[in-house]
Formats: structure tokens, C-alpha cells, sequence
């Protein structure tokens, strides 16, 4: 889950890291009282959004007078930037850069933990440039100051910048473990023109799964369901994964390997899934499966739904069962085609057989099956 | 043979009078798995799936039964102290099937892992299974059997869809072992080539992979092997955008090396017998399986 620029950096300068003094305009506040506290110019403005690539879509822009302010803020508050409506403007100092650098502290599986990364040069071009240099922590008690001055030295050659680069990565990444960071992403990292150290940016991304020791996290979490529709708000709240495609079969399945296999098998025979939907971690009961079938069938875009199961904790009998109960208060005409597989699976034909439907012994069968129904439905 | 796995492994249960692990108990001894004592704190003294005796630690279940495996299922938040407690207990392989496990938690659990010698299976994982022999995790039974071919699988429902196509094919399993879906994993792809490298009833290895994350590199680089066993491989995600996390946290496309296209071309560079799609999995293993034949009739 992303933190906000303005939140993320908050972070940051608790942990005693350099972050330009800025003014954070919410969306329901009043712009004109909260912009008359900028007195000095220029300004960035900067449009607070969790989805990347900002900067290259105007979210970023350099304002010079006072007047020109409220229509900027204005502006960009009205803009949608990855499809993401600012929830907020900052506005900070125009900062004398005399170079960016990137650096960044993440979880990674290669390092069996946290890995930190830093360029010499950063910026918004930074996948263009020579991947960064790495030093690979581990687990966050494992890092070691003489271990990334090592590192460092390839790449880096101004020895005091070199030092408050360490002593940076230091604090990112106890940082990290005590927050529950999977990465912290300061890019530009800031070389001024004293010499100084400053965090332009940041990008922090926090573990969801830590919400049950971290009050903040757990309020991201909701925050997050309060954003989606309420249709798709409901089947979250069932710990449901939802990820929106542009095809128009609609796909209910269960784990995140099996989810992507049918999705692949969609369109190798020439269908489109409308959705990555793994069900799996969710209470699968009638409740579970409820809100899923619910928000596909309320979703244009969707002509046929495919249900692919196969379960091993999950028993099919009880899949079924749902939706025989799912199957009789429905009110939606979409086509339904069922393939489920896994423990029980023996008792699941007569149960689909009492409302009619039929399960398919293959994904093959029902993909083929799903997709002549999205053709003919079109 | 086997890796990890077999009918000699002691297995102790945390969590075992809760839901999951009460159906674990009955469904895994049916398959085989030797199971000998459940911990759950407080409970001691009662049993669990009609005779396992339930202890209120890992240290004293051990000494009681002389248990060496734990398999957890406990909440998220106590997964790290279930586990940490089974490894200092002197367990020689643990298995968490837990997703919703925090990273910081699986990092601490690896380091204590490594430091102790122990085997550490998952998280966000189905567990593994020797056919024939024992299981750790729900996998349906009927989806295996015992063979030779070694499966390795980043997602649980997607190692039983290829377990049972390769079983309907007549070709059997050594271990099937779920590595799990997270980003930091108890045993890494490259460490379960490893063991089936070691285990001589294992000629081939089918590997199910995700778009996301780095994993795929080390297959690509044992398959590269000179010695190496053949290796067939799935992966999946050829339709996933990127950007998106598709459900496992580390099945996110990050940059272009990690993308379906970039990983097919690299294990295929390295002579990995790559299916094209679920339905191929099955035509790639026998690709694998009449290799190593190749080679085996070579060195004799």
C-alpha cells in the first residue's frame, strides 16, 4: 500500500532525514487561506496521488508568484493522474539542486530480506539510466556501515556525500523494519548546493499485512475499501483480490497461480478476461462468493462468468453448495460456466445438477465453453 | 526417495485443536504423514483426530514423541513466535501454509531458520507432499503419485492442477513442494532445485512459475548446468498487466526482466523445456523425462 508523498515524507523526517518544509492543501480545505501561508517563491506544486509516473504527467509543476498559485492548486486538484484524483496538493520551496541521486532501501527475495539501492544519478529517467548499485542487507539487524561504504565506492566518488548516503541508508532501513516499509524510495535524493542532503520525494510502501500491529497501516487498509466502489468494497471486505482486466469474461477463481493459468488459457483461445478475481483467501462460503458474483453481475463489461476452483483446504462440495444457493436468488441472466476441481470434488456433479448447471471436468472444456458464450453474447 | 519428506518424519502440529488443524490431523494421517503430537497452549492433555496428544509446548511435545517436523496454523500475528519456538525446539523442517504473514516476520523466521539448520517450507504456501509416502498441507490426495518427476510451485492451486495432470499422464511425483507466493521465502526455488538435485529418485524437475519477482533466474541458471537435471517449467501470467499485484505479493511486474515474455526467453536460452499455457504441462515434462533417458543412456 502507498503512502502519499506528503505522509511518507512525514515518516521520513521522524527518523531525522532532511525534507523540504512544505504545506499540504487538502481537497475540502480552503485553498486561498491555506496558500497565503507560502511566502517565499518559487514553489513546486505537487499533486499528491499513490500511482507513479506523475512528474511526466504535469502532477509536478514550478509556480513563481503568489497569484499564480490558487489556480494551479485549482487545476490540479481537478486532474486525474493514472486514473487517481489528488486527494491533496503539497507545495514546497523550489529546491537549488546541484545533483539527484537515487536511493531506495526494499524488500527483496534475493537478499532474503532488504536490499539498499543507490545511483549517483537520479531523477525521473532512473530506469533509463545503469541499474543501481546494491547492497544487499538481509535481515534489517545485519546492516553494516563498512559493508556499504564498500559498495559504494564503485560508484560514488565524492567520499563526504558517500557518508551521509550511509548514514541515510542507516536510517532507512531501521526505519523500514520498525514501520513495516517494504520500500522506501527517495528519488531525487537531493544534493544541494552546500553540500546538504534532502528528500525531494518519497515513495513508501507499507506492509498490509502488519495491519494487526500498526494502527496506521490498519487505517490505510480501510481508507483503501472506502475508495472502491461499493460493489467492489463488498467483496474486498471478504479478502477478495481483485484486479480489473478489459476482456469480457468474467472470471471467479481461486488462488493467485491458478487465477493467472485460466486468465492465460482465456486468451490462447482467443477470449478476454475482464479480471484477475482470486477468491481464495476469503471466507469461501455462500458469503464469500456473494459479493464476487454480485459485482460481476452488476458489471456491463462482463457477458459470461467463469468459475474455476480447484481447492485443497477449500472443499468442493462446499463450493458448490454456495452456489446452488448463490444460483437461486440471482437475479442477473448472465451465462455461468462452472469448472471445479480439488477435495470432494466426487459429490460436486449431482449438486450442480439440481440447478441445472454443469461442471466442466477441464479448464480447457470450460474456457472453450466461457469463451463461444462471450462471442455469442456480442 | 524424496526431498524434505517422508513416512519418518515426526510430525508435531501447532495449533491443532483449532479448525484447520483438526482437519489437517485426520486428513494428512489418512495419506500417511506420521503425526504424533499437537501444541496448543492451555489445551495439554487432550488429544486431537481421536489419539495425538496435545502438549502446551513445542520443547516438551518434542521430548515426549520425539517429533522433529512442525507444520503451524496459527493466526498471523503468532505465526513468527510458533515458529521461532519449533525451531529453537530443534525441529529439522517447519512448514507454515499462512498467507497475511508480515515480510519482516518471514525475514526473521529465515535468518532463525539458516542459523539452526532448519528446513523452512512457505509462507503463503500449500505445504509440500512425497506421494505415496506423507503430507504437509491440504493438497487433494487423489491429485498424486509417486514417481520420479520433482514439482516446485510458487502458487497452491496451481501445483494441484499440475500435479493431477501429470498423474492423469501416468507420471508420478517425488515431492511436491509449494515454495510459496511472497517476495521472501523459507525455501527459495534455487534451494529446492538443490535438494532434487541431491535426490536420486528425482531425474526431472517441472517448475510452476509467476510473472514477478527474480525466482526464475536460478532455475534458468541450474537448468544451464552442466550436470543439471532437465527441467520443464509453466509460467504463468502471460495476460497479467503491469504494475498490478496479482494476489501474491511478489506477482508483480516490477520491470521488463520480470515480465512473462522476458522469463520465457530466458529459460528457454538455458534449455528449460518451457509448456505454453496449463495445458502443456504435461507434453513439457515428457519433453524433460526423455532427456534425462538421453542422458542416462549417455553416461552408461
Amino acid at each position: 500500500m502507498m503512502m502519499l508523498e506528503w505522509k511518507g515524507k512525514r515518516l521520513l523526517a521522524s527518523a531525522g532525514i532532511n525534507v523540504p518544509a512544505g504545506v499540504v492543501i487538502a481537497r475540502e480545505s480552503s485553498i486561498g487561506a491555506a496558500v497565503a501561508e507560502v511566502a517565499t517563491f518559487p514553489v513546486a506544486v505537487k499533486a499528491q496521488v499513490r500511482s507513479g509516473g506523475r512528474g511526466k504527467q504535469g502532477g509536478v509543476r514550478r509556480v513563481d508568484a503568489q497569484a499564480d498559485l490558487v489556480p494551479v492548486v485549482q487545476a490540479m486538484l481537478d486532474t486525474s493522474y493514472g486514473g487517481e484524483l489528488p486527494d491533496a496538493v503539497l507545495i514546497e520551496p523550489w529546491l537549488p539542486i546541484e545533483r539527484e541521486c537515487y536511493l531506495s532501501v526494499a524488500v527483496d527475495g534475493r537478499a532474503e530480506g532488504y536490499v539498499v539501492m543507490y545511483a549517483p544519478r537520479g531523477g525521473i529517467d532512473i530506469e533509463d539510466g545503469p541499474p543501481p548499485a546494491r547492497y544487499p542487507v538481509g535481515a534489517p539487524w545485519n546492516f553494516r556501515v563498512h559493508a556499504l561504504r564498500a559498495v559504494l565506492q564503485e560508484v560514488e566518488s565524492d567520499y563526504q556525500w558517500r557518508e551521509k548516503v550511509v548514514v541515510l541508508a542507516q536510517r532507512l532501513v531501521r526505519l523500514a523494519a520498525m514501520h513495516d516499509c517494504s520500500t522506501i524510495e527517495i528519488n531525487p535524493l537531493v544534493q544541494l548546493s552546500d553540500g546538504s542532503a534532502i528528500a525531494a520525494d518519497a515513495k513508501i510502501a507499507r506492509d498490509e499485512w502488519a495491519h494487526f500491529r500498526n494502527d496506521e497501516i490498519r487505517q490505510m487498509r480501510e481508507a483503501d475499501r472506502r475508495r472502491a466502489d461499493p460493489l467492489l468494497r463488498a467483496s474486498l471486505e471478504m479478502g477478495h483480490m481483485y484486479v480489473r482486466l478489459d476482456g469480457d469474461i468474467g472470471l471467479i477463481s481461486g488462488g493467485a497461480g491458478m487465477t493467472m493459468a485460466a486468465m492465460d488459457m482465456i486468451a490462447a483461445k482467443g477470449g478476454r478476461p475482464a479480471c484477475f478475481l482470486d477468491a481464495s483467501p476469503g471466507p469461501t462460503s455462500t458469503r464469500g462468493y456473494r459479493p464476487a458474483l454480485a459485482m460481476l453481475d452488476a458489471d456491463p463489461q462482463v457477458k459470461v462468468i467463469l468459475v474455476s476452483v480447484f481447492g485443497g483446504g477449500t472443499q468442493m462440495q462446499r463450493v458448490a453448495n454456495s452456489m446452488k444457493e448463490l444460483m437461486a436468488e440471482r437475479k442477473s441472466s448472465k451465462p455461468m460456466v462452472f469448472r471445479l476441481d480439488g477435495t470432494n470434488v466426487d459429490q460436486v456433479p449431482a449438486i450442480l445438477d439440481e440447478f441445472g448447471a454443469h461442471n466442466h471436468a477441464t479448464l480447457e472444456e470450460a474456457v472453450a465453453e466461457a469463451v463461444r458464450l462471450a462471442r455469442s453474447a456480442t | 526417495m524424496s526431498i524434505l519428506l517422508d513416512r519418518n518424519n515426526r510430525v508435531l502440529v501447532q495449533g491443532a485443536t483449532g479448525q484447520m488443524g483438526t482437519f489437517f490431523v485426520e486428513d494428512a494421517r489418512k495419506y500417511g504423514t506420521t503425526i504424533v503430537a499437537g501444541v496448543s497452549p492451555g489445551r495439554e492433555g487432550t488429544t486431537v483426530g481421536a489419539d495425538v496428544p496435545v502438549f502446551a509446548n513445542v520443547r516438551i511435545a518434542c521430548a515426549e514423541t520425539g517429533a522433529d517436523t512442525a507444520i503451524v496454523f496459527v493466526p498471523p500475528a503468532l505465526v513468527l513466535g510458533a515458529i521461532i519456538e519449533a525451531i529453537e525446539a530443534g525441529c529439522r523442517l517447519v512448514v507454515a501454509t499462512a498467507d497475511e504473514l508480515p515480510v519482516l516476520d518471514t525475514i526473521e523466521i529465515r535468518a532463525a531458520a539458516r542459523a539452526n539448520g532448519t528446513a523452512f517450507v512457505g509462507p503463503n504456501s500449500p505445504g509440500l507432499i512425497s506421494p505415496g509416502k506423507a503430507k504437509l498441507g491440504f493438497m487433494p490426495s487423489f491429485c498424486y503419485r509417486e514417481g520420479n518427476v520433482g514439482v516446485i510451485s510458487r502458487s497452491g492451486s496451481l501445483s494441484y492442477e499440475g500435479a493431477k495432470r501429470l498423474t492423469r499422464a501416468g507420471i508420478g511425483q517425488s515431492t511436491v513442494i509449494g515454495i510459496g507466493g511472497d517476495p521472501v521465502k523459507g525455501t527459495t526455488a534455487a534451494e529446492a532445485l538443490a535438494l532434487f538435485h541431491a535426490d536420486p529418485a528425482t531425474t526431472a524437475v517441472l517448475y510452476l512459475g509467476e510473472i514477478g519477482g527474480s525466482e526464475e533466474i536460478f532455475v534458468a541458471e541450474y537448468a544451464a548446468r552442466a550436470d543439471a537435471k532437465p527441467v520443464a517449467a509453466l509460467i504463468v501470467g502471460q495476460t497479467a498487466p503491469p504494475g498490478k499485484k496479482m494476489g501474491h505479493a511478489a506477482a508483480l511486474i516490477g520491470s521488463k526482466a520480470e515480465g512473462h515474455e522476458a522469463k520465457i526467453a530466458m529459460l528457454r536460452a538455458a534449455g528449460v523445456h518451457v509448456a505454453n499455457g496449463a495445458g502443456e504441462v504435461m507434453a513439457a515434462t515428457r519433453q524433460a523425462l526423455a532427456n534425462a533417458r538421453t542422458a542416462n543412456t549417455k553416461d552408461a
